[in-house]
């Protein structure tokens, strides 16, 4: 990635690892939750068993449930400050400190109008995973886990 | 090849003709095998698929034929198998996949305002791969020994033991031979979308079609892995007797279907997804105005493409696994509604605040939708297991998967078609024929196969040759039969259409339906080299925006132009900041040797001859040695 340095304190976000982990994070969450939550359940009842190291094999896959939920919910939180940070002035351009007259000018605007964008897209698709994660949860109250 | 003008010392050409005799295309029989021109590839890619189109839709004609009445004999239960199998690989992997690359081919460099697709010999040679792969799957056709075991081949079914001869291995050979062209082609877009993006492109103005495209191809080298390993591990079982799929010595069936779904549900969307990035591009045009909600819309593509991969056992609810773990792929499988739906309510939103102008490729979009919304609508009720048990693998299945393919699929492309059709030929096409196609392709479409959902419901069980009178289904069927024809006839007038536009039609404005994307900043069709400066980019709709016009007006600076070689520029990845002039290569043979060594090489693996196909692998090796090989500096 070659983003500039950005000079200003608030713009500290964008293009970081902090910012695709606020996009990325709850598509990844869920990712490992599937197949996480999918395969111990097969395994373990392919194999007749009913508990997984020891733990009753329900608790364990409530853990898959949690642990991405919760991470889902981080990637949220992460998301929704990208998108106060980059809230555009009130003339509806963003500015900084170095934007006038600089020989660069514009393109911090630049950065900040793409990270806002991605702010948004990952503040919607946290919601949309950390729902689909909370869904397969519910499954885990209702279903035995081995019932055919 | 091109070649450089030689020129007087002192008399500098003016850019313009220094760039046509840098990008020449000659029109020598030479340069149509050697030609690396992403327009004229993707050109070919269109032409290609679109004759599969046809050698599956006569196929499916004939299927139709024989199920018209009961008990028909007009094709033996061989020949069924043979066609429905080829009918339904043909349109997934040589037509749908293909057609849609086609137009990225031709569309993406010219939406980012680039010169050419990152790697234009490997483009060559993923339209080689491709045209060959058809080939060697078609051709086994009237030898009757084409794919008998369905599109998806379940094992089973399709062991050396209940499936002898050469039909699976047809499949699987080129179902791998073809793999190669889609994940060559899926890299080349991935490169070019990323980095030859015109100055000032940043994310947040990348066209809908290009953020599809790029989804997609990422779909791709995710999701084709696990259908080549299916393929390899079921080539070698039946060839050289390992049992992977042979529960009698350890193996498991279920891998097949768990690897094929792994595969087959993103390859819906791989198939539907740049068809909705056409349907994004299409609708500002017609609507005067910009698309809604551009990132809600491009939320939907990407995380469409995401949630897609985790729903691959929604089409084994009826194999006996647990049914908790069903449950996490249902949740996935029904929430896919949102996302689709959000894109849904962009173009209808769109629709509503914009102006229509009712032309043809509008017309088609409209189809797209209304066809599209049922279909997602018996999707949605198949993500109801207790429903899905009921009708899995009868007709409404059938019916179902038809309304989202034809409807996801065909309808966008023929928009596309029309849309794109004076920006590629340079020729407008008559809109009453245009008319009359979508009519009768909507109404032949819609008569086909609604009947299908009944005699599903009524028990009509899918894959079968013919069935006996007095079950409620000869109504259904004879009426499906009789849209299929009609359907047949509407398409046929597309084809008219075309030939039509090219022989007869008046040329082409540059821009003659108003246009937001930068393919139509330039002529029609455009020069070999695209874009005589390469512009910069100011907003999301770089046509509307006076800005950009401005870039490439008179004035604009020689590091936008260049002029001097064949060249492109490179930009960074995120905000498309300009980094530097790249160098683009010549046109040549390599491409179109290197595939022809892979078709030995999967010929001599088809028939057993070994020796010929290390022979096919050698033309390979040496040629990539070739290919690789650092030219030697210019001093
Ligand atoms: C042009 C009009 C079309 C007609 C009349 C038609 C007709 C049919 C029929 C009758 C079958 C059922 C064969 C059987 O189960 O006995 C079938 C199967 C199928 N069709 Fe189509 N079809 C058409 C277009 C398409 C398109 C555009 C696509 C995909 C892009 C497609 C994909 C398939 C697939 C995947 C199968 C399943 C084959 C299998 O069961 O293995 N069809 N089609
Ligand atoms: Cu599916």
């Amino acid at each position: 990635m070659t983003t500039d340095r950005l000079p200003d304190r608030r713009t500290g976000l964008i293009g970081g690892l902090l910012l695709w982990f606020g996009v990325l994070g709850g598509a990844l969450a869920w990712t490992v939750h599937a197949l996480a939550a999918w395969s111990i359940d097969e395994l373990a009842c392919a194999a007749g068993s009913s508990e997984v190291a020891g733990m009753p094999l329900r608790y364990v896959i409530g853990m898959t449930v949690l642990i991405p939920a919760a991470a889902a919910v981080a990637a949220l939180a992460v998301t929704c400050l990208a998108w106060r940070r980059t809230e555009p002035g009130r003339a509806g351009r963003w500015r900084t400190s170095q934007d006038a007259g600089s020989p660069r000018a514009g393109t911090v605007g630049h950065a900040l109008g793409r990270a806002r964008m991605l702010a948004l897209v990952g503040l919607a698709s946290n919601l949309l995973f950390l729902t689909i994660i909370v869904l397969g949860g519910v499954a885990t109250l209702v279903f035995p886990p081995c019932q055919r | 090849m091109s070649t450089v003008a030689e020129l007087p010392a002192g008399a500098g050409p003016a850019p313009a003709e220094q760039l046509a005799a840098r990008w020449e295309e000659p029109r020598t029989v030479r340069a149509w095998f050697t030609t690396v021109d992403h327009k004229r590839i993707g050109r070919r890619y269109l032409v290609t698929a679109s004759v599969f189109f046809g050698l599956a839709g006569v196929s499916a004609i004939l299927l139709r034929t024989q199920l018209a009445g009961p008990e028909a004999g007009l094709l033996s239960p061989q020949e069924y198998n043979q066609l429905f199998s080829m009918h339904g690989t043909a349109m997934i992997f040589l037509f749908a996949t293909p057609m849609l690359f086609g137009f990225g081919n031709f569309l993406v460099p010219l939406m980012i305002g680039a010169r050419d697709m990152a790697f234009p010999r490997l483009n060559a040679f993923g339209y080689w791969v491709f045209l060959f792969a058809g080939v060697f799957m078609w051709a086994s056709l009237p030898a009757g020994a084409a794919p008998n075991g369905g599109w998806f081949a379940y094992v089973p079914l399709t062991d050396e033991v209940n499936s002898p001869g050469l039909h699976l291995d047809v499949y699987t050979l080129g179902l791998l031979f073809l793999g190669i062209s889609t994940t060559a082609g899926a890299i080349n877009f991935i490169v070019t979308a990323l980095k030859l993006r015109a100055p000032g492109m940043s994310l947040n103005r990348v066209p809908i079609f290009v953020w599809a495209i790029v989804a997609t191809s990422f779909m791709v080298l995710f999701a084709l892995p696990a259908l080549n390993l299916d393929n390899g591990l079921l080539f070698l079982d039946r060839r050289f007797g390992t049992h992977f799929f042979d529960p009698e010595a350890g193996g498991n069936v279920l891998l097949w279907q768990h690897l094929f779904w792994i595969f087959g549900h993103p390859d819906v969307y791989i198939i539907v997804m740049p068809a909705l990035g056409i349907v994004s591009a299409v609708l500002p045009a017609f609507c005067r105005r910009g698309l809604v909600a551009y990132p809600l819309v491009v939320l939907g593509v990407v995380s469409i493409s995401i949630i897609s991969f985790g729903v691959w056992a929604h089409h084994m609810f009826a194999t006996g696994l647990p049914q908790l773990s069903l449950s996490f792929f249902s949740a996935a499988s029904s929430i896919i509604t949102i996302p689709s739906g959000l894109q849904l309510f962009a173009w209808l939103t769109t629709m509503l605040l914009g102006r229509l102008v009712m032309r043809a490729p509008l017309l088609f979009v409209i189809g797209f939708i209304v066809t599209f919304v049922i279909g997602g609508f018996t999707g949605a009720m198949f993500a109801l297991t207790a429903f899905d048990q009921q009708v899995t693998d009868s007709y409404f299945v059938v019916a179902h998967f038809h309304y989202v393919l034809f409807g996801g699929a065909v309808f966008p492309i023929l928009a596309a078609v029309y849309f794109w059709l004076p920006k590629i030929t340079g020729r407008m096409f008559s809109e009453r024929l245009a008319r009359w196609a979508f009519w009768l392709i909507f109404i032949g479409m819609n008569v086909t196969f609604f009947p299908m959902h009944l005699s599903g419901l009524f028990g009509m069980p899918r894959r079968v040759y013919t069935y006996p009178e007095g079950l409620g289904w000869d109504p259904w069927n004879l009426l499906a039969t009789l849209g299929s024809y009609i359907l047949a006839v509407g398409l046929l007038l597309v084809v008219v259409g075309v030939v039509h536009a090219l022989r007869r039609g008046k040329p082409a404005a540059d821009d003659p339906w108003g246009g937001d994307t930068l393919e139509w900043a330039t002529t029609s069709p455009p020069a070999p080299y695209n874009f005589p400066v390469l512009p910069e980019v100011h907003s999301l709709h770089p046509v509307w925006d006076p800005r950009t016009a401005e870039s490439v007006a008179a004035g604009a600076p020689e590091a936008r132009t260049l002029a001097e070689g064949r060249q492109t520029i490179r930009t960074s990845e995120l905000d498309a900041r300009y980094e530097q002039p790249i160098e683009m290569p010549e046109s040549s043979l390599r491409p179109l040797v290197a595939a022809t060594g892979l078709l030995v090489v999967f010929g001599g693996l088809l028939f057993d001859w070994y020796w010929v196909a290390a022979g096919g692998g050698l033309l390979l090796a040496l040629t990539m040695v070739g290919w690789l090989w650092p030219p030697a500096e210019p001093t």
